[in-house]
């Protein structure tokens, strides 16, 4: 490699990432409770979905599961997803609630539209058990 | 004899492929790229690039050491580039298999299955720990048959090329004589899918008859399609956490093991092995999921 090759790389990335951009690739959410419980099963083995809550611009959900919380965070265009033991650690955010995932790249997760009460009613019959 | 990198003369074709399959994404299914993703997978192949000219002296020195002790003498008559290509890509199925299945290995090859978008961007997503993690191994035994070096480094290059173009969802299925020999789209994508039933399987670079041969050979299915990444996916776009994580976690799981077979574990053992079994390797993932579907058969 030289570096006319390496300054060709370079700007050929900037003009496809420009273009996935100018061409508003990558858009997507959340769209449901039941999409938020579908993307949970899938993502963690053996887990088994029961209520949800969505933020509602579709960037964030939890489910509830057998025994631990789901976190999911929109990620691109794809889901990323977490497995969480309740209680969960949150704390008000404006105009919703973060759920702290321990992990500092994956990072806080933020429901919009969703009060702590909310978590703590999703969270109870498993902090019960 | 002097042979060219025919990676290099790919390079245009790499990225002019890559701009018409955003096209395909923007008409069909606008969530086949992502700009961020699309980004990190092409500054990681920009590093593996930088990576591998930083460390192809000590490659190459290795390689000629090597070819000293070669068993043959071989020609650069035409046949010997086949048999090369072709006994270069058995050696890439052991490397690729011992990348999926031991973790000092997993922690270079991961990179290439970080991406939870599965297009050609991801084919270019490549490893920055090649070296360090000697995935070289594999290769050796080429050299020490006696294959000119030229000649290896040139069929691994049109192999590097072929597995370009099956990072991708645009083409389905190949015709079926094609797909029972040859590596496809489907068959990789199989590969690159987190689904339990796919997990550690198709290894192959270019020929899926090694898969067929050996017994990793899963089929792509209609009712099952592949989920991309890895088992715990990033959930960050940072570059430099995707190129070393694995290996920070295995740095990490080895301070905090109790005694030496255990620290050794963490090194050799597969993906997703811990000491006390309290993780998710790919058998009881899979295991877990075969429970599951017994489960819904029978109710």
């Amino acid at each position: 490699m030289n570096w006319v090759q390496l300054g060709g790389s370079i700007v050929a990335i900037l003009i496809l990432a420009g273009v996935a951009r100018l061409l508003r690739l990558g858009e997507s959410r959340i769209n449901s409770a039941a999409d938020a419980r579908r993307f949970a099963e899938e993502a963690l083995a053996g887990f088994e979905a029961r209520h949800a809550l969505v933020g509602t611009d579709g960037n964030a959900a939890l489910v509830a599961g057998n025994g631990t919380i789901a976190v999911l965070k929109r990620h691109g265009a794809q889901v990323a997803v977490r497995r969480l033991t309740p209680p969960l650690r949150m704390r008000e955010a404006v105009e919703g609630v973060t759920v702290e995932t321990g992990e500092r790249l994956f990072g806080a997760v933020t429901l919009l539209g969703v009060l702590p009460v909310d978590v703590q009613t999703l969270e109870a019959p498993l902090t019960l058990m | 004899m002097k042979l060219p990198n025919p990676v290099d003369y790919a390079v245009p074709a790499f990225v002019l492929l890559v701009l018409v399959e955003m096209i395909v994404a923007w008409l069909r299914d606008r969530k086949r790229y992502e700009p961020k993703d699309t980004l990190t997978s092409l500054a990681l192949g920009t590093g593996s690039t930088i990576a591998g000219a930083l460390t192809a002296g000590m490659f190459l020195t290795l390689a000629v050491w090597i070819s000293k002790a070669a068993l043959f003498h071989i020609s650069y008559a035409w046949y010997w580039f086949v048999l090369c290509f072709v006994l270069d890509d058995l050696g890439y199925y052991f490397f690729h298999w011992s990348a999926h299945r031991v973790r000092w290995f997993w922690a270079s090859h991961v990179i290439h299955h970080s991406s939870q978008h599965y297009n050609l961007s991801t084919a270019l997503r490549q490893t920055w720990t090649g070296f360090f993690s000697l995935g070289f191994l594999t290769r050796l035994p080429l050299f020490l048959i006696g294959f000119p070096v030229p000649m290896i480094l040139f069929v691994g290059g049109i192999n590097l090329i072929y597995q370009f173009w099956i990072h991708t969802e645009v083409i389905g299925k190949m015709p079926r004589w094609f797909e029972a020999v040859m590596n496809t789209p489907s068959h990789h994508r199989v590969h690159h899918a987190t689904n339990p039933r796919y997990l550690d399987s198709n290894y192959a670079g270019v020929f899926i008859v090694w898969d067929r041969m050996f017994g990793t050979f899963v089929p792509e299915r209609d009712d099952d399609r592949p989920r991309y990444g890895i088992v715990k996916n990033l959930g960050s776009f940072n570059l430099l956490w995707a190129a070393f994580h694995e290996w920070i976690g295995i740095a990490t799981d080895m301070w905090k093991a109790p005694g030496l077979r255990a620290k050794l574990g963490y090194l050799v053992m597969p993906p997703g092995w811990s000491h006390d079994g309290s993780r998710d390797t790919s058998e009881t993932i899979k295991a877990r999921w075969e429970e599951s579907q017994r489960k819904r058969g029978a109710s």
